[in-house]
């Protein structure tokens, strides 16, 4: 007798289901993404008690006629893909013909189909088999009922979990496919209790409002990017909630929930600098990309996908992130959220107006020497009558005042809005001094009073780890035998900075820091030097000055944020203040 | 206390003292000017504590007495009184009423005893300087002095006197522009001072060029006066960083210039100079200045201009304000520029300058980035 022999049908569909089906979960996903592939616009799911005795998922998709409904509990049945050619640029959730024959395999199946309102079909089937076809009258669509589940399955029977536990998972699933498909209305009953129901929602906001509550949706700013051809939209936690609530992570690709720690960690890197190292923000993000460059036929429960070219996929969900917390939105806010999608979109690029204005203003003669003439530091520039460029636009600058020497103020139409000076400006050094190590120039003006510094052995190791970075950032340094540094040359990002104090705090910062490479490196030093570098809370900044930090902060990748993740700005809503002042 | 005064005398007193009085303090009577009667009119005073002035302008005094009163309050009731006498007078300590054909103002003051006193210095060891020489001074080096606080002494000019000439340099570490005058002994002491600019430009604006200013140092304090006005100011400490060291002596490569033509071309450069550094290149040759500068995200810009350069060719980057700055005090129709390397210290003077006095200014060089 041959030792080796094909196995009957019935036994491959119960193996199969131990990769399709592993828990009720999975048969909830794999219905509800064929009630999904069949067009539903609406899908009810009754679950009893966590799955474990019925799954009913009922749809007014497309339904079947009673042959296909029969042969569809076969196994590789499907009308989803028709030749092996098909299987690239698959649009469709499920295409293997796995789900249903697995799942029927191990469970009770009852299935009500009606290509159109009135005459259906009901099949019923058991453990793989067919037990009777019959008439049934329903509208248009399909209700498929799962009872007792793995009941002839015993080893998949001991491992079913508890009934919440079962439950929870479901409500996870359901949770993935009620984010990626927004526009489908989903009702959840359990145990004949209503659980979730998500009407059809034009938003990716107002989805999750109907999933986590409003409070939640507040938390998150919205991402909507396009790179190329690949569109990148969803929701992220703003930088100053992140690690206030639970994380949700959330990653579909062309409308199909997946698993991917590759584009988690992408996104994730585009929240740097704003959030303290250690805290993982929440991420709802939706790739939408030609069905070409992705293979979604790697893992049988379809939870994994791969990129024909992995690398601009990233780039482009850490540059969508980005440029969302970018935004003003991502801005702290007190009191009621005011969203300030306008504010985000015009807050243009950089505006020809430095902190550093420093261009002659086109006196001719010798004018009086002093209000004028002696700011090297004043910015006559920005007053200057200058003919504003036709594009693009010239920034608008609300009129500033200056609070505690601390914050920078204005009125904006929906609140009244403050810039924290010292992070304002840490911030716009920082992407400066970024962009100098990464361009790798800076300007250096020559002393003509060389400064001398003594270090500490541990500042001197600080300096040799970092001399050749702080030598593209514009310090020009000799060593000088033993701790002693002599410097030449200082950049000079702007006209109240102090090159020794900033080089000798830098130093001192530095001081232990391991050895990181490359950008973490380059990021590390310019964080160091912007925060001493930038003007203090504290000081007095003159009207122009005040314009000038606003325009440039305006201009920088993320104003909201400085280099240790804190605020730059926060708002308080007009209703906030009405609410105290009790005019409403 | 009670005087008639003109209305003109008393506008012409108060524009004489008012630079003096701070915009805010908090001492409240700095925001008031002193009043005093003397033998032939009145005196007024104000101070921010760094700087004092005091001016005396005739009037008719029928009773004496002092009184402070606000000071941009006065200001602005000088300015819009008819043109009639003005009566002033006293009530008390605090109050003060003032008349002026028939407007008629009454208004608080503040006691005398609470304005400071002025430093004390004897000008019986006074030297005197003609105003005009301490004008062309500042007027020419004080525009170089820092802003920045981290070095308080690069704050002020430093001025100093010698037997046969006194020079005042002032630099921000950048640049520095030094003038030195001969001067004709009077009894002046060699001394290094350091003044700050706020001192030098009250000195610059309240003497006339061809008076005999009256100087006297006291322990921390200079005093500049005139028969009628007097300037005090806090000094400065510390030692000045030693400048002669840092003026190069043997920069071999030399362009001149017209002045107006150079300006207008750094002018054009510095549209296109980065607002941050200014930065500009130049490049000399033969017989030709290049002008070139390059902005990330902004374009690039040349320019030309014929000059007569001697030595090797050269490039070499500055800060265009720094050049434009100086190019604004030369006093010459042509300026002298020299050079060593890109890295050394080059210098500006007027060329073919028929005036007694010495006039250098030094600007360190941007690093050039290939």
């Amino acid at each position: 007798m041959p030792r080796i022999s094909v196995l009957p049908s019935a036994v491959a569909d119960q193996i199969a289901a131990g990769e399709v089906v592993e828990r009720p979960a999975s048969v909830v996903k794999e219905l509800v993404e064929n009630a999904l592939d069949a067009g539903a616009t609406s899908i009810d799911i009754a679950v009893d008690d966590g799955g474990r005795a019925r799954i009913r998922v009922s749809d007014d998709g497309s339904g079947m006629d009673r042959e296909d409904a029969v042969l569809a509990l076969s196994r590789h049945a499907t009308s989803k893909i028709r030749k092996a050619s098909d299987l690239v640029g698959i649009g469709s959730f499920g295409f293997r013909g796995e789900a249903l024959p697995a799942i029927c395999s191990v469970s009770r199946m009852d299935v009500e189909t009606a290509p159109a309102d009135g005459a259906g079909t009901r099949v019923e089937a058991a453990a793989g088999t067919v037990a009777s076809v019959s008439d049934a009258a329903r509208r248009r669509g399909t209700t498929i009922t799962v009872s007792s589940l793995f009941y002839n399955a015993p080893a998949r029977l001991k491992f079913m979990r508890g009934a919440r536990s079962e439950w929870r998972a479901i409500v996870d699933t359901l949770t993935l496919v009620a984010l990626a498909r927004r526009d489908v209305r989903i009702t959840v009953t359990h145990d004949g209790a209503p659980a979730l129901t998500l009407p059809p929602a034009s938003s990716w906001r107002a989805r999750v409002a109907a999933l986590w509550g409003a409070a939640a949706a507040e938390k998150l700013v919205d991402v909507d990017d396009v790179a190329g051809p690949i569109r990148v939209e969803g929701l992220v936690e703003s930088p100053q909630d992140v690690g206030t609530g639970t994380r949700r992570i959330f990653l579909a690709v062309n409308g199909r929930a997946i698993r991917d720690p590759g584009l988690v960690r992408a996104a994730e890197a585009a929240y740097r600098s704003t959030i303290p190292a250690g805290l993982r923000p929440t991420l709802l993000l939706s790739l939408t990309l030609p069905g070409s460059d992705v293979d979604v036929n790697v893992h049988p429960a379809k939870a994994e996908v791969r990129f024909r070219d992995r690398w601009p996929v990233e780039r482009a969900v850490e540059g969508a992130v980005r440029r969302a917390l970018g935004t003003m939105d991502a801005a702290a806010t007190i009191g009621v959220r005011s969203w300030w999608s306008e504010r985000g979109d015009d807050l243009p690029a950089p505006v020809p107006l430095g902190v550093e204005s420093l261009r002659d203003t086109g006196r001719a003669e010798p004018g009086p020497l002093f209000a004028e003439a002696v700011g090297v530091a004043e910015l006559e520039a920005v007053a200057d009558p200058r003919p504003p460029a036709p594009d693009p636009p010239p920034l608008e600058i609300p009129p500033l005042t200056q609070w505690r020497r601390t914050y920078i103020c204005f009125e904006h139409e929906q609140g009244m809005v403050l810039i924290d000076q010292h992070s304002a400006h840490e911030r716009v050094l920082f992407e400066r001094f970024m962009g100098v190590l990464e361009r790798g120039e800076s300007p250096a003006q020559r002393l003509l009073f060389p400064l001398t510094l003594h270090l500490g052995p541990a500042e001197s190791e600080a300096f040799d780890a970092n001399r050749e970075l702080l030598e593209r950032l514009g310090f020009e340094i000799e060593g000088f035998g033993g701790h002693t540094l002599i410097v030449r040359a200082v950049p000079m990002p702007h006209p109240r900075f102090d090159p020794e104090r900033c080089l000798r705090d830098t130093l001192d910062a530095l001081t232990g820091d391991r050895l990181a490479s490359g950008a973490a490196r380059h990021e590390k030093l310019a964080a160091t030097v912007a925060c001493k570098a930038a003007i203090k809370a504290g000081e007095a900044l003159s009207l122009d000055e005040m314009r000038a930090l606003f325009a440039a902060l305006a201009g920088t990748t993320l104003p909201a944020h400085d280099v240790h993740g804190r605020a730059t700005i926060v708002r308080i809503g007009w209703d906030e203040l009405e609410r105290r002042f009790g005019r409403r | 206390m009670r005087f008639t005064i003109t209305r003109e005398k008393l506008q012409e007193g108060l524009a004489a003292v008012a630079a003096s009085i701070p915009a805010k303090t908090t001492l409240p009577v700095l925001a008031n000017i002193l009043v005093e009667t003397t033998e032939k009119g009145i005196r007024l005073s104000g101070t921010d504590l760094d700087i004092a002035v005091s001016t005396e302008i005739s009037a008719d005094v029928e009773t004496g007495g002092a009184i402070t009163i606000p000071a941009k309050k006065l200001s602005e009731i000088a300015r819009e009184l008819p043109p009639a006498p003005v009566r002033v007078a006293s009530s008390g300590e605090q109050r003060v009423t003032l008349d002026c054909g028939r407007a008629h103002f009454r208004l608080l003051g503040l006691p005398r005893d609470e304005f400071p006193s002025f430093p004390s210095i004897k000008f019986s060891e006074s030297w005197r300087v003609r105003s005009g020489e301490l004008q062309k001074l500042i007027s020419h080096t004080a525009f170089a002095v820092s802003t920045e606080e981290s070095r308080p002494i690069l704050n002020g000019v430093l001025w100093e006197l010698r037997p046969d000439m006194m020079r005042m340099v002032a630099t921000n570490g950048h640049r520095l522009a030094k003038m030195q005058v001969p001067i004709k002994s009077s009894g002046m002491p060699s001394a290094d001072l350091i003044v700050p600019p706020k001192a030098l430009e009250q000195i610059r604006r309240l003497f006339p060029a061809d008076e005999e200013l009256e100087i006297a140092r006291g322990e921390n304090h200079l005093g500049f006066r005139s028969p009628f006005t007097a300037v005090y100011t806090r000094l400065i400490e510390g030692p000045y960083p030693n400048y002669e060291q840092v003026i190069p002596k043997d920069n071999d490569k030399v362009a001149i210039a017209d002045k107006a033509a150079l300006t207008s071309a750094l002018k054009r450069m510095s549209v296109i100079a980065s607002d941050q550094t200014h930065r500009i290149r130049m490049s000399f040759n033969a017989g030709m200045a290049k002008f070139s500068v390059q902005t990330p995200d902004l374009g690039d810009a040349q320019d030309e201009l014929a000059v007569r350069f001697t030595g090797d060719p050269l490039d070499i980057g500055f800060n265009a304000s720094y050049l434009l700055e100086i190019l604004r005090f030369i006093p010459t129709d042509e300026v002298r520029m020299t050079f060593r390397a890109p890295e050394r210290a080059a210098t500006l003077e007027p060329e073919q300058w028929s005036d007694p006095a010495q006039y250098l200014c030094l600007v360190m060089p941007l690093r050039l980035v290939d």
